[in-house]
């Protein structure tokens, strides 16, 4: 065991794992945290905070990681390279680490463009790949990017992002193969809609033996409203949602019915991804409408969660 | 060297309010862009008295403009402000000659990409001092990824274009198809190390 | 001279293991090298071939050849060039220049490998928060481009590109004695600033928070400007600019007959060849449209006398072209205008033969009217076959509208000598050429065409020298004429005529009336009537611009410059005691400049010369040459292709007279061919 990290726990103990996912709010409201904190727990191993998620502004992911450490749960806190230059994200993972949060998931971060403050100066100093290999330097090697050492290793487990479904997708695996080259532990995939490019992906990944090397959790998500659908289709970039998806919401009758349709898909795509070898887990990602998952958790037969002795 | 665009008039006006104007005007890059006319309704828009012009090309020579400040030294000397219609440095040139006097730029001084060489492209060099083409293909990602990626392309590449703007192309597509098409892919797996953004000398 | 000229240097050689790395996994690598630009201009030696080997050291033996290509980044020469190198059996291209050339050599070479053997490198304290560009005179001054610029409230000193936090909003806490934290060899941005703000008494306006907008111009935006910047600039054929046009003065003026002079001043020589014979004397009278001067040759011209009169003088007078005098038949006006017996209007002149024709035009004293004054009837009996007659109806020149109101005028005249020449060439496809900004004279001869099927019109995108031959060749049928001085259209089957010769060969074979007059456009600054008008050959420059004026003429040049012709290629003129000759489309008077043509700066290989270039040509060569005094070199650099078309004096940034070298070292190519 690298560290203390309860998700590296369950996979080291070779259980599927679940992972959930919180927003935190665009305000000061520390309410919120708690609240969705307890919707989740019991029903996820750890839970990734978002980091400025789509460039919008919101309470640090670290701050409400700490809330969440508070409520008795595994938080994976986000890093994002868009807001913080090496200095700063260095900073923040020894800060991170001091106070007790185990699990970092390393991203290049949404363009600001996206956001509520497009002409903010995106930084970029470093990409998600870099930032995998300086973290992990820092627990594995004690040492700083720039080669100095230190006394106190952060002790993190280190996640990463993998979109399967993005282009060139004969880059994607290879893509992978360089994350976990750079130090990544686990790697959470984008949403899952398109089984059939996501299990010739695995195959990709089963080849070259890397689901060996890392976990790997698929990322799954249930359908709320047809919009919402149709939205995800268009307009998100690198998510894959084909046709079939829609048209099977689109045999729902009522608001209700696509709600349950959606929750039902959701389901059924877990089970399906559990099948696929490699997969290590899922990455269930409710947001604003984490009351959900219990019951999707539920239906998946992944509950209880397995629970160590500290 | 430049393109330039006019300043909206409500920037310009409470500058030159009730005060003598004298204008230089640099119509030196004006093939590359320099909208003339609307330089000039602009200057109509003024209702001040404009004691003088002078057009010259490149304002940006500053021996050239020495010559002129001098030929039009008494205009100068009777203005209380100093309109300058050219690229960023031309205003800045202007205003070193004429440093006690209230030189305005009239100009937002747009970046047009491959020009620190000669021709606008398509393409671009940051000139970072750290060339990385040898591993991109020849295609540079510091100057034409939205987000500087140095390893590959993040989850929004999709069909060839970039997420940022659906216009623009994801220049790590081209740089995956540039090395599939040499037979390099294996560059692909390279691990790019952080980038020295500190050695382009100051 | 004192010279502020900065070290702009782009580009600086990887380390040597990176390049030793580089060349070891790259095969045989052919090397291409940029010359640089934006440095002051001084022929380079091998150095820098020679210090990459010796990096190399065993190494290489891997460089399979090497070669220099100057602006590596304009991609059109370049590409050119490099299609000339024998590359022989490399395996990689090796690229020392900055990242548009390695970039640019990538796309050209798509399976070839390309390395980049150098590092770029920006001139900014601000790196990388913003680029430091520059105009293109090499000052300190530097412009990132920021699109919101910030010069108005900074005293006229850039923040973004010179504090090295790019602060909007005054100085950080770390300067000391004025200079930078970061490097203590500069001075702090924003002492200089303050300090500034104080001289001008702005200080008080010191008071605003600037939040910067990284997100515009978007890059949509910006990419469409490099896209439409690079096709107006290359619209049509590579090379030219775009003057201002100033052609409204006079675009709407009918054109009026001028009276005739009392005096004229007919030179002998009004054409390219050889001068004509006089055949009269003084004390003859003459009347118009007599013949005076008998072409001396086949490649000659005759001349007419344009008013009737007594022949006072044969001698020789002062020449539009500057500095010469030529010979000149002088005739005082008996005011009588009585026309000469030989001017008859030619019946049936539908069934002469193109012999017939021919002799007629030679007759007539018929030479290229756009300028160049080439006469007709040799030009008309091309060598090899033609099978399109392209109509010059351009009219490029800023200014001048002489070609302009004759299609509005004369359209059906127009129309009737291309149908002559039609005859006399043998030739089914006509074009005629026209640039957008003479939307009366498009209309109207787009109406008349609909008569005439074989004819047709083309407006085209204005450019400078759109109306050159080649240009044009290249503009409408995409054929290249081999290069001067031994190619000519006829060689790709082409014959270019003005809309004013051809106008003049309609009068010729059907009216009779030999060229004793011409239209011209006089405008410019400082005329109270500016126009458009028909004037006898002869006529002295004096007279025509007297009428413009309206008045006195003796204190003009004080003030004005005149030119014979347009802005661009128009001849200055020293006096006003020249006359009008064939070749004189028009006369242009200027303002002189408040400041007089700069004396030159040295060369620091802006490029610009190279993009205007319509010949493909590098003239920074001639001007490094001519002043070194060695014009032998230049012909390697290919002078004698230069049509003189002055693009690149014109957008020379250091003021260098390009073209007097070039035309020294034309004259010095001719002779050592001879020799």
């Amino acid at each position: 065991m690298k560290t203390k990290s309860n998700l590296e726990r369950v996979l080291e103990s070779g259980h599927f794992a679940v992972t959930g996912e919180l927003g935190p709010p665009a305000s000061a409201d520390a309410g919120v945290i708690r609240k969705k904190a307890k919707l989740l727990k019991g029903n996820v191993d750890a839970f990734n905070i978002t980091d400025g998620q789509t460039a919008v502004v919101r309470m640090a992911s670290w701050a409400a990681a700490v809330m969440g450490k508070e409520e008795g749960m595994d938080p994976i806190v986000q890093m994002t390279c868009r807001d913080r230059n090496r200095i700063a994200l260095q900073m923040d993972v020894l800060g991170i680490s001091a106070l007790g949060i185990n699990n970092m998931l390393c991203l290049t971060g949404d363009h600001q463009k996206f956001g509520n403050h497009p002409a903010a100066r995106g930084v970029y100093d470093l990409d998600s790949i870099q930032l995998l290999r300086m973290v992990r330097d820092m627990r594995d090697e004690k040492r700083f990017q720039c080669g100095d050492e230190m006394a106190v290793e952060p002790r993190l487990f280190i996640g990463a992002a993998e979109n399967p479904f993005a282009d060139p997708f004969e880059f994607r695996v290879p893509r992978l193969a360089k994350k976990v080259e750079a130090g990544a532990d686990f790697i959470q995939t984008q949403i899952i809609y398109n089984l059939d490019k996501f299990a010739e992906w695995m195959k990709g990944v089963r080849d070259r033996g890397l689901h060996e090397r890392v976990k790997i959790l698929a990322g799954v998500a249930p359908i709320k409203s047809l919009g919402a659908a149709r939205y995800m289709k268009t307009r998100v970039p690198g998510m894959d949602v084909p046709d079939s998806v829609i048209e099977r919401l689109q045999k729902a009758t009522s608001k209700e019915q696509v709600s349950r349709e959606g929750i039902n898909l959701c389901v059924d795509i877990i089970k399906r991804v559990r099948e696929i070898e490699g997969v290590a887990g899922i990455h269930l990602m409710a947001i604003e409408w984490e009351e959900v998952v219990p019951e999707i958790i539920g239906a998946a037969d992944l509950l209880p969660r397995p629970v160590f002795a500290e | 060297m430049l393109a330039v665009q006019i300043k909206a008039k409500e920037e310009i006006l409470p500058l030159v309010s009730s005060k003598r104007i004298f204008i230089f005007e640099c119509l030196g890059c004006h093939d590359v862009y320099y909208p003339v006319e609307e330089a000039q309704k602009l200057i109509d828009s003024i209702d001040q008295e404009i004691v003088g012009r002078a057009t010259l090309d490149y304002l940006c020579h500053a021996d050239y403009d020495r010559e002129y400040i001098k030929a039009y030294a008494r205009e100068i000397e009777r203005a209380e402000v100093i309109l300058v219609f050219s690229c960023g440095v031309g205003a800045q040139v202007v205003s070193s000659l004429l440093d006690d006097r209230k030189v305005y730029t009239c100009c937002d001084t747009l970046y047009l990409a491959g020009f620190q060489g000669l021709t606008a492209k398509e393409f671009d060099c940051d000139q970072c001092g750290e060339c990385y083409l040898n591993y991109t293909g020849g295609l540079c990602p510091v100057a034409l990824c939205s987000k500087n990626l140095l390893n590959g392309p993040c989850g929004g590449s999709q069909g060839g274009k970039c997420e940022v703007d659906p216009d623009m192309p994801c220049v790590w597509q081209e740089i995956f198809d540039r090395l599939a098409g040499l037979g390099q892919l294996e560059t692909m797996d390279r691990l790019g190390p952080p980038k020295k953004w500190n050695v382009s000398p100051a | 001279m004192e010279t502020h000229l900065e070290d702009y240097t782009k580009f600086r050689p990887k380390p040597a293991e990176e390049i030793s790395d580089v060349v070891r996994r790259a095969g045989r690598m052919f090397v291409i090298a940029c010359g640089k630009c934006y440095k002051v201009f001084e022929e380079e030696d091998e150095g820098q071939h020679n210090q990459l080997l010796e990096t190399l050291g065993d190494d290489s033996a891997r460089i399979a050849g090497h070669a220099r290509v100057d602006f590596l980044c304009n991609e059109i020469l370049s590409a050119k060039k490099i299609a000339g190198l024998e590359l022989g059996d490399c395996d990689s291209i090796g690229v020392m220049s900055c990242g548009l050339g390695v970039q640019f050599l990538a796309r050209l070479f798509e399976r070839t490998p390309v390395y980049a053997l150098s590092d770029s490198v920006a001139h900014s304290v601000n790196y990388p928060t913003d680029i430091g560009y520059h105009g293109v005179s090499l000052e300190a001054d530097k412009c990132a481009a920021c699109s919101q610029c910030y010069l108005n409230l900074t005293g006229g000193i850039c923040p973004i590109t010179n504090c090295a936090k790019g602060l909007l909003n005054g100085p950080c806490g770390g300067a000391t004695d004025g200079k930078c934290e970061v490097n203590s060899a500069v001075d702090c941005a924003w002492v200089r600033i303050h300090e500034r703000l104080g001289r001008r008494g702005e200080l008080s306006s010191f008071g605003y928070v600037q939040t910067r907008d990284y997100s515009r111009p978007s890059w949509k935006t910006e990419n469409q400007l490099s896209v439409q910047n690079r096709e107006y600039r290359h619209a049509g054929f590579y090379g030219g600019f775009h003057p201002l046009e100033k052609k409204e003065m006079t675009a709407d003026k009918r054109i009026e007959p001028l009276a005739e002079p009392k005096v004229a001043v007919i030179f002998l020589c009004q054409h390219l060849g050889k001068r004509a014979k006089p055949i009269v004397e003084p004390g003859d009278t003459v009347k118009v449209g007599q013949k005076i001067g008998e072409a001396d040759g086949f490649v000659s011209a005759t001349i007419h006398a344009s008013i009737s009169g007594t022949v006072v003088a044969v001698e020789e007078r002062p020449y539009p072209a500057a500095g010469r005098r030529e010979l000149a038949v002088v005739i005082e006006n008996d005011g009588r205008n009585e026309v000469h017996a030989s001017v008859q209007p030619r019946d049936g002149f539908e069934a002469l033969s193109r012999e017939d024709l021919l002799d007629i035009i030679r007759e007539s004293g018929i030479v290229g009217l756009g300028g160049a004054m080439f006469p007709t009837h040799v030009k008309f009996s091309p060598p090899k076959p033609v099978d399109t007659l392209l109509v010059n109806g351009c009219e490029c020149e800023p200014y001048l509208n002489t070609d302009n109101r004759l299609m509005i005028e004369q359209p059906e005249e127009i129309f009737a000598g291309i149908e002559i020449a039609r005859r006399i060439l043998g030739v089914d496809s006509v074009l005629i050429g026209v640039e957008e900004n003479k939307p009366e004279a498009i209309a109207t001869l787009s109406a008349l065409s609909e008569k005439h099927p074989s004819v047709q019109v083309v407006s085209l995108k204005t450019k400078y020298p759109q109306g050159a031959e080649r240009s044009l060749i290249k503009r409408l049928l995409d054929r290249d004429v081999p290069p001067p001085p031994r190619g000519l259209p006829f060689d790709v089957g082409v014959m270019v005529s003005n809309v004013g010769t051809l106008f003049a060969i309609y009068q010729a074979v059907a009216r009779g009336i030999p060229v004793f007059q011409r239209v011209i456009t006089v405008s410019g600054e400082g005329l109270s009537r500016p126009g458009n008008y028909l004037v006898r050959i002869g006529t002295p420059i004096r007279e025509i611009i007297q009428h413009c004026t309206g008045g006195d003429v003796e204190r003009l040049l004080d003030e004005y410059d005149v030119k014979m012709g347009g802005a661009v290629m128009g001849i200055p003129q020293e006096s006003l005691e020249s006359a009008v000759i064939k070749g004189t489309t028009g006369l242009t008077v200027l303002r002189k400049p408040a400041v007089p043509v700069s004396e030159e700066r040295d060369c620091i290989k802006c490029g610009r010369c190279v993009e205007v270039c319509p010949m493909h040509l590098y003239p920074l060569f001639y001007g490094l040459y001519g002043k070194q005094g060695d014009p032998g070199k230049t012909i390697e650099h290919k002078v004698e292709e230069c049509v003189e078309c002055g693009c690149c004096e014109y957008i020379c940034a250091s003021k260098i007279a390009l073209l007097s070298f070039i035309r020294q070292e034309k004259a010095y190519a001719r002779s050592a061919d001879k020799g």
